[in-house]
């Protein structure tokens, strides 16, 4: 295990996206996420690896339209553009999303800075999530790992049952990380620094 | 904004200079340290705070190798400097960032630590970036003796003589940081940790106050070494001169896209800055003490140009004019009328300002700023933001388009097509892990860019948004167009934070990131510029700074423009 700080999280994480041509901002929005998520004990060093094979190899989607439950939407990338989708145009938005833990991220964090109330509901119509006054209520009985078919939508009124919701808070912090993986993204995101010219040899003292 | 509690004469506010005339790099290039910069911030709380600094620990040996432990006590909190003091040849010193050794290791510690963290400290500091460090280290540095005067004081000192004020003011401090890293680099304390904390949750606290201890413990040395080399005859450094000593520090490009990157605090501290300058503009009438107040400044300040001395050619001849600037006002017969009439600093600066150099310009906003500390409280202890990661939901194509229109006019004007906005571009080194600028016909690496042509994604948008229906929201574009989604952000925040955005190409033959760095370095507190190319400089921070034992004494903090009596 490897103890490393929010902002390396951050910084290793978009530049080992880059390193695979993610667009700048998608890599941007995961590396907050990831950090949003070791904030509120969570993991999530293995998924971004994995989104990135994936993307690299075509296996997933970033399209909210063209997706599949062979190619799903890829949360760790998409997250966040999606729940502002759905706030700004207030839809519902349908379709498959790979390993929902960064969608969740996504809509705390536009919950913490917008406010906006929104549930993430399964194909059986069970809600998986839902945001309420800058915090995100997570059902406690739902694997939100796996790929599956699921809504998006704002609200105004939520039932919430008989099922048992817990809130994501901030104060257990996940940094010590696998060792391993944490050298595999920092050597992708070393892919992404360019070999030293004469021009940067006129850098701070020489 | 309220001035009701202040007694100084306001009945109107002068408007706020715009974002067209200050976001413009020769402009910004020209700031010079305020009371809002951070190293005068770090002074006045350290005498709130009460800080008590002392030596805790020092196990230095008659050649100045070891370790030792500067102990600050704040009101809730103690914190430590660590010090390691190595052996290295002079052929080993090098202001490069990419040096692996160093005379002193250094790190702000949470507490004082005990034994074992100090044995984990002593390996892991002496390697810097290639050590890992703990979340109770708030930053990590390490600092080079000057090889032009550390060994020439040390000498005089030690056979009890003064060393000269011309050597003194020519170099300006004993040792000079390569390095003065925060924020969670290399495992260390998170910055976002110290929310809540009155005292380190001010935007780079801990790294200044980290370099206003090296500043004190490099005179804490030179008078330790002296004493150990020549005995009873040797004298420790006056105070006169003491005071006259900074830390010096080599700048380059690593810290200029700091200002792109975080629109939100380079707007914070813009903005603040400009309405310190309003609110003094907004004074109607001055009192006696206050005008001589200013006329004294601009007398220091005209002291501090003639003793400003540098290689570079540019800012020489910058600095001359300034100089003479400086005299034409200070010999003009209206200089005592105009402080006398109502709206004097508005007056004054008015019926200068056509005849002087933006470096002139930028010099006297500093010093109108300086007398009135009393307008200043709300916009010091407001100098951070947050950064918000989201993109607010409700602009449409429309919205965005009318704001580029606004805001964006500056990009629009450039033609992107020319090969000389396509001069440059920015990437990380591989060797340095800190960005440096390429040529973009010469140097490989352009596919690895930093997306840093702000003008050029400026004009992309306009032409695939003109193409949109207008009602579309903002969001929907991005979600179909990600590659737009990095400057609709941008553009966004700019409307409701105008100073977030440098009104140059940044990817432009005429950029000169010269002036990025002093923009920033203005905000740090940092004076006698040194630049050394378009790419890096040195500076002095904390010269003239009041000592530790001195924190506690009245007006502590009015040390702008240091300069001695007889250089």
């Amino acid at each position: 295990m490897i103890s490393v700080s929010l902002n390396e999280i951050y910084s290793e994480t978009y530049k080992a996206l880059r390193s695979v041509n993610i667009e700048w901002s998608l890599a941007k929005d995961c590396a907050n996420k990831a950090k949003w998520l070791a904030q509120h004990g969570q993991n999530f060093l293995g998924s971004i690896l994995k989104t990135a094979d994936l993307y690299k190899n075509k296996e997933i989607s970033i399209s909210i339209n063209e997706n599949t439950n062979k190619k799903p939407l890829a949360s760790a990338l998409m997250g966040l553009l999606l729940v502002e989708y759905v706030s700004a145009n207030k839809i519902t938005w349908e379709g498959y999303i790979d390993n929902s833990k960064f969608l969740l991220a996504a809509m705390g964090i536009i919950a913490e800075e917008q406010q906006i109330n929104l549930t993430l509901e399964n194909e059986q119509k069970e809600i998986i999530a839902f945001t309420k006054e800058k915090k995100i209520y997570v059902n406690s009985n739902l694997d939100t790992k796996v790929t599956s078919y699921s809504s998006l939508k704002t609200y105004n009124y939520i039932e919430e049952k008989n099922t048992k919701f817990t809130s994501f808070k901030k104060n257990k912090e996940v940094t010590n990380l696998n060792g391993k993986c944490w050298e595999r993204l920092k050597s992708m995101a070393f892919e992404t620094y360019v070999p030293e010219s004469e021009t940067s040899k006129s850098g701070a003292g020489y | 904004m309220s001035f009701q509690n202040t007694k100084i004469n306001l009945d109107y506010n002068y408007p706020i200079r715009p974002p067209s005339t200050v976001m413009k790099l020769d402009r910004l290039g020209s700031f010079h340290q305020t009371r809002l910069s951070f190293t005068r911030r770090l002074i006045d709380d350290l005498k709130y705070q009460k800080s008590k600094i002392e030596i805790y620990q020092w196990d230095i040996d008659n050649s100045g190798i070891g370790s030792a432990i500067i102990k600050i006590a704040l009101k809730k909190e103690t914190l430590s400097l660590v010090i390691f003091c190595h052996s290295i040849s002079d052929e080993e010193r090098t202001d490069r960032v990419i040096a692996e050794k160093w005379d002193m290791t250094f790190s702000l510690f949470r507490g004082v630590p005990n034994n074992q963290e100090l044995n984990q400290l002593s390996k892991n500091l002496e390697i810097q970036e290639a050590g890992r460090h703990n979340s109770k280290q708030l930053t990590l540095s390490r600092a080079n003796k000057s090889q032009r005067i550390f060994e020439k004081v040390l000498n005089d000192l030690s056979i009890g003589k003064q060393p000269s004020e011309k050597l003194i003011n020519d170099v300006g401090y004993l040792v000079r940081t390569t390095a003065v890293y925060g924020n969670g680099k290399f495992g260390i304390e998170d910055f976002s940790k110290t929310n809540g904390h009155t005292f380190l949750q001010k935007p780079f606290q801990a790294e200044m106050l980290t370099v206003y201890l090296v500043r004190y413990f490099s005179i804490e040395l030179i008078n330790f070494l002296a004493k150990k080399k020549g005995g009873k005859k040797s004298v420790i450094l006056s105070k006169h001169l003491t005071k006259h000593l900074g830390v010096g520090n080599a700048t380059g490009l690593g810290m200029a896209p700091f200002l792109v990157n975080h629109q939100e605090l380079i707007h914070q501290w813009i903005y603040n800055r400009e309405t310190a300058l309003s609110r003094v503009f907004s004074i109607k009438r001055l009192n006696k003490k206050t005008q001589n107040k200013i006329i004294n400044y601009i007398h220091q300040a005209f002291k501090y140009s003639l003793q400003w001395k540098v290689d570079d050619r540019l800012q020489s001849k910058k600095i001359e004019k300034l100089n003479l600037d400086l005299k034409k006002i200070l010999q003009n017969e209206e200089l005592t009328k105009l402080l006398n009439f109502h709206y004097p600093i508005k007056r004054f600066f008015n019926f200068f300002k056509d005849d002087i150099t933006l470096e002139t310009q930028e010099i006297l906003n500093s010093i109108f700023i300086e007398p009135f500390p009393e307008l200043l409280e709300d916009l010091i202890n407001n100098m951070g933001a947050e950064e918000k990661k989201s993109v607010l939901i409700s602009y449409t194509v429309n919205d965005i388009i009318e704001i580029i229109k606004e805001n964006f006019n500056w990009a629009i004007k450039i033609d992107t097509s020319k090969p000389e906005e396509n001069y440059c571009f920015w990437y990380t080194s591989q060797t340095k892990l800190e960005p440096r600028l390429g040529i973009t016909k010469k140097d490989a690496g352009i596919e690895k860019q930093l997306p840093f042509d702000i003008a050029h994604q400026i004009k992309q948008a306009v032409n695939k948004l003109n193409k949109l229906p207008s009602n579309m929201t903002a969001a929907e574009v991005m979600i179909n167009y990600p590659e737009l989604r990095n400057i609709i952000k941008r553009v966004i925040i700019n409307k409701s934070m105008p100073y977030s955005e440098i009104q140059n190409n940044l990817i432009g033959k005429d950029m000169k990131p010269i002036d990025i760095l002093r923009c920033k370095l203005s905000f740090f507190g940092a004076s006698k510029y040194d630049p050394k190319s378009n790419l890096w400089t040195r500076i002095t921070l904390f010269q003239g700074a009041p000592l530790p034992n001195e924190l506690w004494k009245t007006n502590v903090n009015d040390w702008l423009f240091p300069n001695l009596p007889n250089v």
